[in-house]
C-alpha cells in the first residue's frame, strides 16, 4: 500500500511499544486509540462516499434501537403499522450474528463444511442454564458467586459475564472434541458427520432426565440432569451493575448484545488476518500444499471448529440468559441450516457478509414476515375471503428462504457482500489454464494468449472492484483490488 | 534422536545435507521406489532424473514427508526425517519436515489461487512465526511487530523473484512464469536449507527458462542453498548441476557429474534416447 495517505495499517503499527505484557498491550491499545481520527481522516481520504455511507450506517444500527424505542414504535402503533423489529427481534437478529460469525470461521475461512453447528449454540445455552438458574438445586448442589440472586434460590448462580466466557469455554472444547475424528474428513463426508452431531447434543439434552448411575462416590437415583423436554428455567437474567438485562430489559439487552456482536467482529477480523486467518485460508484453497508451506494442519483446524464454536457459546449464553428458559426443542437441525443459508446469503467468508446475512435474515423471517401476514390478513378479512384471512404467509418461511437460495445461486452465487476469493472463484475459471495450454500446444503464441487472458482479467477486476466500491463490503486491509490499487 | 547411519566415506558427515539409504516406497503391488541411496552435499544443486513414473516425484514426497518409506532411512542436517522403528518406518509429519528447512515446488502449479501474492508468501512463512490465537484476537504488540516483520520478509522475497509490484494481485491472476517463481519465493518464506523444484521450467519458453536457470544458480550463490531438481530439460539439467542421479523404473541407474552421466550408456539407452528423440 504505497499511496501518498499513510495506510490504515501503517497507522495502526506506527510506534509499537518496546516493553511486552499486558502494560505494553494497553498502553499499545491506548495510543492506538488515540490514532482513531487519523485513521478515520485516512479512510475519507482513501473512498469518501464510502467511508461517510459507512459511518452513517454504523451509527442508525447502534442508534436503531434508541430511536425505535422512543419515536419509531409509537409511531408505528399509532399512525402507520410498519415492519420494525422490536427488542426481542434485535435481540435474536444480533444472537444469529454471532452464530454467523462463528459459522463463517469454520466454513468462510477454513473451507469445512459444518452442518452441525447447533451442537455448540446449544452447549452454550445449556451451559447458561447450568450455571444461572435453581436446576442444581434439586440435586443439593447450591453455590452462589457474585450473584444478585438472593441466597434463598437454590442452584448455581455464576455472575452473566463469567458465564458467556465460560459458555464460550465449553463449546470451544467441545468443537475441538468434535473436530478432532472429522480431521481427515472433506466436503460431504465432514458435513454429514457434523450433522450428526449436531442432532445428537439436542437429543442428549433431551433424554438426560432420569438417569440412574453409580461410579465410586457418585450416585444418581433417577437425577434429572438436563431438564429433558421442559428444558431449564428459570435462567438468571443478565445483571450487570444492577441493570437487569432480561427479556423485560426493554432496550438494555439490545446494547448487551451488540457489545457481543462487536466483540465477535472484533475476534473474526483479527483472526482473519493473522497468521491463523492465513493458514485457514491456506487449508481452504489447497490443504495439500498448505501441509507442505509449514502448516499443522491438525492444529489449525481443530483451532478453526474451537474458535467457530466458541462463538454460538456466546450466542447460547446469551439466548438462555435473555429468555430467562431453554429447551432442547429450540436447536434443531433447521437452526444449523438457517445460519449456513445467513452465511452463503450474506457471502462466504466475509465476516460483514455474514453480518448482513444474519441480520437480514432473522429480520425477514420475524418481522417481515409476519407483518405480511397480518396485512394479508386484514385485506382478506376486509374482502370477506376467509382463505385468505386465515392464511399465514410467515409459515411459508422455509419456502421463501430456499426460493432466495435458488435464486441467489443463480444469479449472484457469492452472495450480498462476497469476499473477492469467493467472487473470483465462482465468476471466471482460472486464467492460468488456457496459459498452460497455450504453452503446450503453440509455444510461439503463449504471450499473446497470455496477453489477452491478462486483459480479460484486468477487465473483470476493475467491474469487481467497482461493485466492491459500491458495497459496504471491503476491510481496509485486504488486499486492495488489482485495477483500484495505485501500485500499478 | 540421533539415528546411525551407514557412512559411505565419500564426503563427511557434515558436508552432506540430504543422505538417504535403501529408500523404498511401494503402493500395493506397485514397487515406486527401489531401494534408492542418494546424498545430497550442502550448496550442491543435484539433478534427479528418468523417464515418466520413474518415481522421482514419490522420492521428493518421502524426503518432505509427504509419504512414509516402505523401507529405509533419510537424514536431513543430521536429524532423522524417515527412520526404522521396529519393523515400521516412521517419518516426520510434513509441516515438521517444512520446520527442519526443506521447502518445495509442486510440479502442477499449487499456489493458493485466490490469495494475494503477499499472502502466498505470508503462509510460506508462517512455520517461523509464532504468535498464538490469543495473540492474534488481542492484537498484542508482540504479535502486530511479528506481522510486521514477516511482511517486510516477504516483500523481499517477492523482490528477489520481481514479484513486489504486484503483492496485492490475486496468484491465480499471474502469468504463468510468474506463477512459478511465486512458487519459489513461497518456498524460499520457509527459510530452507533445501530447496526441492519439480520440474520448475514445465512449459515455459527459452528465455524464461534461461532466466530461471540463473535464477537458481542465485539462489544457491546468494543464499547458500542446496538444490535438489527434477526436470525434464536436459538443457537444463546438464547446465547447472554439480551431480545428476537417474531413476528408471525406481532405481538407480546412474549417478555422476552431468558429463559422466551423458556419456552412461543405461541412460542412454532408458532415458536420453527417448528425451532426445522427443525434444525435438
Amino acid at each position: 500500500m504505497s499511496g501518498n495517505q499513510p495506510a490504515i495499517e501503517e497507522l495502526e503499527t506506527l510506534e509499537l511499544p518496546q516493553s511486552g505484557g499486558f502494560a505494553g498491550w494497553l498502553q499499545h491499545v491506548t495510543q492506538t486509540a488515540a490514532r482513531w481520527p487519523a485513521m478515520y481522516r485516512a479512510a475519507l481520504a482513501r473512498n469518501r462516499r464510502r467511508t461517510i455511507g459507512l459511518t452513517i450506517l454504523a451509527l442508525v444500527i447502534v442508534l436503531y434501537p434508541l430511536i425505535f424505542r422512543y419515536v419509531l414504535s409509537g409511531f408505528s402503533r399509532n399512525v402507520i403499522p410498519l415492519p420494525l423489529p422490536d427488542d426481542t427481534i434485535m435481540v435474536f437478529m444480533l444472537i444469529f450474528a454471532a452464530l454467523a460469525l462463528g459459522l463463517n470461521i469454520v466454513i468462510g475461512f477454513a473451507g469445512l463444511l459444518d452442518l452441525g453447528y447447533v451442537a455448540f449454540y446449544a452447549l452454550g445455552a445449556y451451559t447458561a442454564a447450568f450455571l444461572a438458574s435453581p436446576h442444581w438445586g434439586a440435586l443439593g448442589i447450591n453455590f452462589h458467586f457474585a450473584t444478585a440472586a438472593p441466597d434463598t434460590i437454590p442452584g448455581i448462580h455464576i455472575p452473566f459475564w463469567i458465564i458467556v466466557f465460560l459458555a464460550a469455554g465449553v463449546a470451544a472444547v467441545f468443537g475441538a472434541l468434535l473436530g478432532a475424528p472429522t480431521l481427515r474428513l472433506r466436503g460431504d463426508y465432514l458435513a454429514i458427520v457434523t450433522l450428526g452431531f449436531g442432532e445428537i447434543v439436542p437429543i442428549i439434552f433431551k433424554n438426560l432426565v432420569n438417569v440412574n448411575f453409580e461410579l465410586g462416590p457418585i450416585k444418581l437415583d433417577n437425577a434429572n440432569l438436563t431438564g429433558g423436554p421442559l428444558g431449564i428455567n428459570p435462567i438468571d437474567a443478565p445483571d450487570i451493575l444492577g441493570l437487569k438485562f432480561g427479556a423485560s430489559g426493554g432496550i438494555a439487552p439490545v446494547y448487551l448484545a451488540m457489545l457481543i456482536v462487536l466483540m465477535c467482529l472484533v475476534i473474526a477480523r483479527n483472526l482473519e488476518r493473522s497468521r491463523m486467518g492465513r493458514a485457514w485460508m491456506a487449508i481452504r484453497e489447497d490443504e495439500l500444499a498448505a501441509e507442505m508451506m509449514g502448516v499443522n494442519t491438525v492444529r489449525t483446524k481443530l483451532l478453526a471448529f474451537a474458535l467457530g464454536a466458541s462463538f454460538a457459546g456466546f450466542a447460547g449464553a446469551l439466548q438462555a440468559s435473555y429468555q430467562g428458559a431453554t429447551t432442547s426443542d429450540f436447536f434443531k437441525f433447521s437452526t444449523s441450516i438457517i445460519v449456513v443459508i445467513m452465511i452463503i446469503l450474506g457471502g462466504m467468508g466475509n465476516i460483514w457478509g455474514a453480518l448482513a446475512g444474519a441480520l437480514v435474515l432473522v429480520y425477514v423471517d420475524k418481522s417481515l414476515l409476519p407483518y405480511i401476514s397480518q396485512r394479508t390478513q386484514e385485506i382478506g378479512r376486509a374482502l370477506n375471503w376467509e382463505d385468505l384471512a386465515s392464511f399465514n404467509v410467515a409459515s411459508l418461511n422455509f419456502f421463501i428462504f430456499g426460493l432466495i437460495l435458488v435464486v441467489m445461486m443463480r444469479l449472484r452465487p457469492e452472495g450480498f457482500l462476497p469476499s473477492r476469493q469467493r467472487a473470483a472463484e465462482l465468476h471466471h475459471a482460472p486464467p492460468t489454464e488456457a496459459i498452460a495450454t497455450a504453452a503446450l500446444l503453440e509455444p510461439d503464441n503463449v504471450d499473446a494468449v497470455e496477453a489477452e487472458v491478462q486483459a480479460d482479467i484486468e477487465a473483470a477486476e476493475s467491474a469487481a472492484s467497482l461493485e466492491a466500491t459500491s458495497d459496504a463490503a471491503q476491510a481496509e486491509d485486504d488486499p486492495s483490488a488489482p485495477g483500484r490499487g495505485d501500485g500499478r | 534422536m540421533q539415528r546411525t547411519v551407514p557412512n559411505t566415506g565419500e564426503v563427511a558427515d557434515a558436508d552432506i545435507l540430504v543422505r538417504a539409504r535403501g529408500v523404498t516406497k511401494r503402493f500395493g503391488g506397485l514397487l515406486a521406489v527401489n531401494k534408492v541411496d542418494f546424498d545430497i552435499p550442502r550448496g550442491s544443486i543435484v539433478s534427479l532424473i528418468g523417464p515418466n513414473g520413474a518415481g522421482k516425484t514419490t522420492f521428493f514426497n518421502m524426503i518432505t514427508g509427504f509419504y512414509t518409506p516402505t523401507g529405509g532411512e533419510i537424514v536431513f542436517d543430521g536429524k532423522p526425517v524417515a527412520w526404522r522403528r521396529g519393523s515400521k518406518v516412521r517419518s516426520l509429519a510434513p509441516h515438521r519436515v517444512t520446520a527442519l528447512g526443506i521447502g518445495r515446488t509442486f510440479q502442477n502449479i499449487r499456489l493458493f489461487s485466490t490469495m494475494s501474492v503477499l499472502d502466498n508468501v505470508l503462509v510460506g512463512l508462517h512455520v517461523h512465526l509464532r504468535s498464538h490465537w490469543w495473540d492474534a484476537i488481542f492484537r498484542t504488540p508482540s504479535q502486530l511487530r511479528e506481522e510486521h516483520d514477516a511482511r517486510e520478509r516477504a516483500r523481499e522475497l517477492l523482490d528477489l523473484v520481481g514479484l513486489r509490484e504486484r503483492e496485492n494481485t490475486w496468484a491465480r491472476n499471474l502469468p504463468y512464469g510468474d506463477q512459478r517463481r511465486l512458487e519459489i519465493a513461497r518456498a524460499m518464506g520457509t527459510n530452507p536449507k533445501l530447496l526441492l523444484l519439480d520440474e520448475p521450467t514445465a512449459g515455459m519458453n527459452n528465455a524464461e527458462t534461461r532466466d530461471l536457470t540463473n535464477f537458481i544458480r542465485r539462489l544457491r550463490s546468494e543464499f547458500g542453498l542446496s538444490v535438489l531438481l527434477i526436470e525434464h530439460d536436459m538443457r537444463v539439467v546438464m547446465g547447472i548441476s554439480d551431480r545428476v542421479t537417474v531413476l528408471d523404473y525406481g532405481e538407480v541407474i546412474a549417478e555422476g557429474s552431468p558429463d559422466e552421466v551423458r556419456k552412461n550408456s543405461r541412460v542412454v539407452e532408458a532415458y536420453l534416447g527417448r528425451g532426445a528423440a522427443g525434444e525435438g
